[in-house]
């Protein structure tokens, strides 16, 4: 089982409506297929930072999903044929969230590690020139 | 014996009113990432992303942004997928 994340983009053209119908025939897939939904959130309707077939916004949609990957091949031969979808983006991310969260283990590991403080070393006397040239 | 530190002293006094070396203060570039323990660069988070896209939509460099080589790395990728999305802009005129 992987952790996906997977952004979907529909067209403007739909209703708000039609937009949900169609997301929950996408979520219906992933289940199918044996996804476990961990997130499923609607962004709404929001502007795209630059056009897409002439649009000029899309409905966003979030899911994270955990999953074999099959799901989610599926799920995104789907997301290509559909000409509601505008982009897509399915990622995994299990891998950069154990990473992550293996770093801030070892952050505070090195915190609860008292710092050390620095400690000049003792310069040892110098013996023989300096007193000699001190000496006029 | 006596001359050798005083000349040092000139010289320092030469600095403050002349030179121009040392004369901004430059302030300590921290990487936001490190600061703030953010350990997963989320490629959802827009807001996060925006504060390193200039106007011209490009990728803030490390050497302006101060991030450490690692959280640049992540960011590049978290940007580059955010862009594919149409969450952030390729370029912008």
């Amino acid at each position: 089982m992987r952790l996906y994340d997977i952004v979907v983009l529909l067209t403007p053209d739909l209703s708000e409506d039609e937009a949900a119908k169609l997301t929950a025939d996408y979520r219906k897939i992933l289940t199918d297929g044996g996804a476990e939904l961990v997130r499923d959130e609607s962004w709404g309707r929001r502007k795209l930072a630059y056009s897409i077939e002439r649009k000029r916004d899309a409905y966003y949609h979030h899911f994270q999903v955990r999953s074999e990957p099959a799901a989610v091949a599926e799920t995104e031969r789907r997301l290509k044929l559909s000409d509601q979808v505008l982009r897509h983006l399915a990622v995994r991310a299990d891998e950069e969230l154990k990473r992550a969260a293996k770093a801030a283990e070892r952050q505070k590991k090195k915190a609860a590690r008292r710092p050390p403080r620095p400690m000049p070393a003792p310069a040892p006397e110098a013996a023989g020139t300096a007193p000699a040239e001190r000496s006029e | 014996m006596a001359a050798m530190p005083q000349r040092g002293g000139s010289r320092d006094r030469d600095g403050k009113t002349g030179g121009r070396k040392k004369f901004f203060v430059r302030r300590r570039k921290v990487c936001k990432f490190c600061a703030e323990k953010l350990e997963y660069v989320d490629w959802k988070d827009v807001k996060l992303l925006q504060s390193f896209i200039p106007e011209r939509g490009k990728i803030l460099p490390r050497r302006i942004s101060g991030t450490c080589a690692l959280h640049q790395r992540k960011l590049q990728t978290a940007i580059k997928r955010a862009r594919s999305i149409a969450l952030l802009p390729y370029v912008t005129d």
